[in-house]
């Protein structure tokens, strides 16, 4: 049984993304009861039309979001109470349209920090409706085993401690969030556990009190006993001393009561909830309210530490009596559990799971990035700089300073080459076409291929295989010729022997002046000199150049065309961003520029 | 709640058409002279000068002087201004004319959970707490106002008189209407009194008391809140304060001179009752704090720091209830950090620490307090089956 939140309560939910937690812990209590989830409907403006996804046991669910109440309770008839759990500034509002609509019953408030009028006007509202309103700063109404309106329980592995799947004998109230749940703990370790626990808000003026809620329980037959955790300041606790003593009661009243600390601290100084206040005269005092309670007969220990074995003694006493049955507990396999994800099942070593990439050259998973083992920092504050960022991600290996100048000086070579080469003028044609860097930059790379850029890697490839093979020039150029075609790395559209790129004398004399061995350099330079003999532009290229001295140096030949791509996407993203500050406009070629070889204009036969 | 100095409360007063003596709030005598140059008021009325900062019993204090011109408001404010009255520091007196008059009165509007209270009496000043019973009470429900007769027949009820009875019943109506559209808690009229040039009736003081949740939907709330327990905030407590007002859930923190036991428990329930523990006990307190709804871990952090800087404890309690929502590793991990801290600059020597807790990732959060055993801190780790107050037991005994 239980009161207020039972079995045909059907929620809607106004918030956002705090509701949408809210409803996230609901769904885990319905899961535990293997009930269907309980919420229908989120009402929240600003998402309207969208669906939030409730995870449920192994699953998800689509929760659809409202813009009002009305449109959630006609499209979900089964709605008859809301949970609120929306900015202070809009709960009222919020919880005002779903009071007036017909078929919410009750309505509960999480919010915290709600203004104390609008607190007020809720609750005379909600009264005179007939309606409960709950709050604010409501932590919720849980009936064990059978419903949960807002967080209140806690995590899932909690509910079940607290043995929340099945019903006990104690209901429980209180104002604060935390001791709700404490007191719940202290049922199921001293007792049986609870029927129903609600938070009634630990604010000045709550929207209900302790009597509306012990008359409910009242007429609860499972309820045998309630808890209240009183704190000082108002006068609820008296009210329910004076209800709890004008007649006979089924129902047994525990109490605690929270603020004595008052008594011996300086004048003036108070703490805790926004209610917890007293009053000029002393009353609302936890003194007076816990001798109003005992007066009234109600059980109040001395301490909270007193409370446990105070519930147990009540407990003993029902089973004694034949009012209480005690229930069988379950063995711990029976007990119910939440679906484990995987990174759960996998830390306590239930699950295998076959990875489905392998990385061998970095770690995101701590505190910074490590390349290869090398945590980023320590690389920066030792001098390595970004060319052995490359060796270590590109080649998994910590390359010498040597290494690392020649890299930066391949890099400073091939960074860019004008507007014209193919890569730059598709950067540049999509820049002026209003395309986004990202994409602008990637058309240019598109172009990098074997007529452009792309055959460093081809052009090592083959110098390798020379020199590994030990072949002479000849030799070489001959197997080229009958295998592979063109020699990569040999060849330019506007260079040649008698205009000499700069780039490639630059590269050479560095390199071989620095007395290393370089056999795949000196391998291309001898082809150099028997292609350009045969034809001006047969001239060793810049893609040639950078192949033989990286091959030299070490590189996996697959990694070479990665030279010219992050060089060349230093000069991309200049030229994109060239466009953009000049405001260009939209470019097209001229048609003077275009042989139309088409045919010409003619009539369309007709259809066949 | 959220204490009002006089200035800005007599200020909302006269936007609801009361009458309030003239009146500036001044810093300095140079701003005083200088307003006296522009207001003839100040030059040609009698002045009184109160200091304006959040003490009671000003007058037994010296810090009201009346019945000067602006030469006498001067030296009066050059006499306040600095002064240290316990922990506070004047830094502003209020300057207003002066209303002569025979009698005074007392209107105020209390809140209730019904609504509000409209109070009244036909005697004022400090007759009026000797006088309790002559103070007359009509309730009103909330969203309502009070009709025009039902305050006369209070006024009549106050053994009010004559025309006076119409002027009582419209002062009350409009500090009513006060009290309901600025989100008042408390607002106190003692005196009021009969000006003796006109008859009307004019405000002399002003107790307002704001409820700071509603301050979204005042947008004139520019003045501060005042301390409310008769002594400034101490650096610290603006600091937690500032971070409170920064993040979601919250940390309190309030310093109580002279105590042992200091308090670093979770949630606005529990952690009275940890207090009442303490005091239970007889320990002493050294402070109250809080940290509820999940807050950030740094926010638990800068708390931590707080309270491992107060001077001459012997014990920390790290209590609370077992939390609904609230990550218990996460939070333990600012106070974690806040311990080591506190330790490196060497607050924590012979201090013993005590730990209670449940939620979300208790384990986690109990095994990583646990693990500070290690590197040296005195410290004492139970969860959820160790009764909630019991490690105040353990800490006083230990003491």
């Amino acid at each position: 049984m239980g009161i207020l939140a039972n079995k045909d309560t059907r929620v809607v939910i106004q918030g956002g993304a705090a509701g949408l937690n809210a409803a996230r812990r609901m769904a885990e209590f319905c899961y535990m009861i293997k009930a269907p989830l309980n919420v229908d409907a989120f009402v929240y403006p600003p998402d309207s039309g969208k669906s939030n996804e409730v995870p449920y046991g192994n699953g998800l669910l689509a929760v659809p979001v409202y813009k009002s109440v009305a449109e959630a309770t006609a499209k979900h008839p089964g709605i008859n109470t809301s949970l609120v759990y929306i900015g202070g500034d809009r709960a009222c509002a919020a919880a005002m349209e779903t009071l007036n609509d017909s078929k919410v019953q009750l309505v509960s408030m999480i919010t915290e920090g709600v203004p104390e009028r609008d607190a007020k006007l809720l609750g005379r509202h909600a009264r005179k409706l007939g309606k409960t309103f709950n709050g604010p700063s409501s932590i919720g109404i849980v009936s064990a085993g059978v419903c949960r309106l807002g967080v209140i329980g806690g995590a899932f592995d909690n509910l079940v401690a607290c043995k929340l799947y099945r019903e006990g004998s104690f209901g429980v109230i209180t104002k604060s969030g935390g001791l709700s749940n404490e007191i719940i703990w202290i049922c199921s370790q001293f007792a049986d556990g609870i029927t129903t626990a609600i938070g009634i808000g630990g604010d000045a003026y709550p929207g209900t009190d302790y009597v509306s809620y012990l008359e409910k329980f009242e007429q609860d037959p499972q309820t045998k006993a309630v808890v209240i955790v009183g704190e000082m300041g108002g006068d609820l606790e008296e009210r329910a001393a004076e209800w709890y003593g004008a007649e006979k009661r089924r129902v047994k009243l525990l109490a605690v009561v929270s603020g004595f600390c008052q008594e011996s601290l300086p004048k003036g100084m108070k703490f805790g909830h926004a209610g917890a206040k007293e009053g000029m005269k002393g009353e609302g005092s936890a003194r007076a309210k816990a001798e109003a309670l005992k007066k009234a007969g109600a059980i109040v220990p001395e301490t909270f530490g007193a409370l446990g074995p105070a519930i147990k003694s009540v407990y003993d006493d029902f089973v004694k009596s034949g009012q209480v049955r005690p229930i069988p507990e379950l063995s711990a396999a029976d007990l119910p559990k939440l679906p484990r994800t995987v990174e759960e099942g996998m830390k306590v070593g239930e699950v295998i799971v076959a990875p489905l990439i392998t990385t061998t050259i970095s770690d995101d998973r701590g505190d910074e990035p490590c390349y290869d083992g090398y945590p980023a920092s320590e690389l920066i504050n030792k001098g390595y700089e970004i060319p052995h960022v490359i060796g270590l991600l590109w080649d998994k290996r910590l390359i010498s300073k040597q290494e690392a100048e020649i890299i930066k000086r391949i890099m400073m070579l091939s960074a860019d080459h004008g507007p014209c080469v193919s890569g730059a003028l598709a950067t540049i044609i999509a820049a002026c076409a209003g395309i986004g860097m990202s994409q602008a930059v990637a058309a240019g790379l598109i172009m990098i291929g074997p007529r452009f850029g792309g055959a460093v890697t081809d052009a090592g490839r083959y110098f390798k295989y020379a020199v590994e093979n030990k072949m002479g020039v000849d030799e070489f150029l001959a197997y080229m010729k009958k295998n592979v075609g063109p020699v990569p790395g040999i060849g330019h559209r506007v260079k040649s022997v008698r205009n000499p790129d700069k780039r490639v004398q630059e590269l050479v004399s560095y390199v071989k002046g620095l007395g290393i061995p370089t056999p795949h350099l000196d391998l291309a330079l001898a082809v150099e000199k028997v292609t350009s003999a045969k034809k001006d532009n047969l001239i060793l290229n810049v893609d040639g150049t950078m192949a033989a001295v990286l091959v030299d140096i070490g590189f996996p030949v697959e990694c070479l065309n990665g030279f010219f791509i992050i060089s060349r996407t230093i000069g991309l993203i200049g030229h994109w961003v060239d466009q953009r500050r000049q405001e260009s406009r939209l470019v097209r070629l001229f048609d003077y520029l275009v042989n139309y070889a088409a045919p010409k204009r003619r009539e369309v036969p007709p259809l066949k | 709640m959220a204490k009002v100095l006089e200035g800005p409360g007599m200020g909302l007063m006269k936007k609801w058409g009361i009458r309030v003596p003239d009146n500036v709030v001044v810093s300095s005598v140079e701003e005083l002279s200088k307003l006296g140059e522009t207001n003839d008021w100040l030059k040609n009325s009698q002045l009184v000068v109160k200091a304006h900062e959040a003490l009671g019993s000003r007058y037994k204090l010296g810090l009201v002087k009346v019945g000067l011109d602006l030469k006498g408001a001067q030296a009066a404010a050059q006499e306040m201004l600095g002064r240290q009255v316990g922990s506070i520091t004047i830094t502003q007196v209020i300057v207003s004319e002066m209303i002569p008059h025979q009698d005074e009165y007392y209107v105020a509007v209390k809140s209730t959970r019904e609504g509000a209270e409209v109070l009244v009496a036909s005697c004022g000043g400090i007759e009026v707490e000797a006088n309790w019973a002559r103070v007359k009470r009509l309730p009103v429900e909330v969203g309502d106002t009070p009709p025009g007769e039902a305050l006369e027949a209070l006024a009549k009820e106050a053994q009010f008189s004559g025309p006076m009875i119409n002027k009582v019943a419209g002062f009350a109506g409009k500090l009513f209407a006060c009290f309901d559209n600025e989100d008042a808690q408390y607002l106190e009229v003692n005196p009021v009194v009969v000006r003796e040039s006109d008859g009307e009736l004019v405000a002399l003081d002003a107790v307002t008391l704001l409820d700071a949740d509603a301050k979204f939907r005042h947008s004139d709330w520019t003045f501060p809140f005042a301390a409310e327990f008769g002594r400034a905030y101490t650096g610290d407590e603006l600091d937690v304060m500032a971070v409170d007002s920064k993040i979601k859930g919250s940390v309190k923190f309030i310093e109580i001179p002279g105590g042992d036991t200091a308090m670093l428990p979770a949630g606005g329930g529990a952690s009275v009752y940890y207090s009442d523990a303490v005091v239970a006990r007889g320990g002493k307190l050294a402070n109250y704090a809080e940290y509820s709804g999940d807050p950030a871990d740094w926010a638990v952090e800068v708390l931590t720091d707080k309270v491992c800087s107060l001077p001459g404890i012997r014990s920390i309690i790290v209590g609370g209830a077992i939390a609904n929502f609230t990550d218990v590793k996460k939070t333990f991990g600012g106070i974690i950090a806040g311990f080591r801290k506190a330790k490196e600059e060497g607050k924590l020597n012979g201090v013993k620490i005590w730990v209670r807790r449940g939620g979300p990732r208790e384990k986690e959060g109990l095994d990583a307090m646990r693990a500070l055993r290690d590197e040296g801190f005195d410290i004492h780790v139970y969860d959820r089956h160790t009764p909630l107050t019991d490690i105040v037991d353990k800490a006083i005994q230990a003491q």
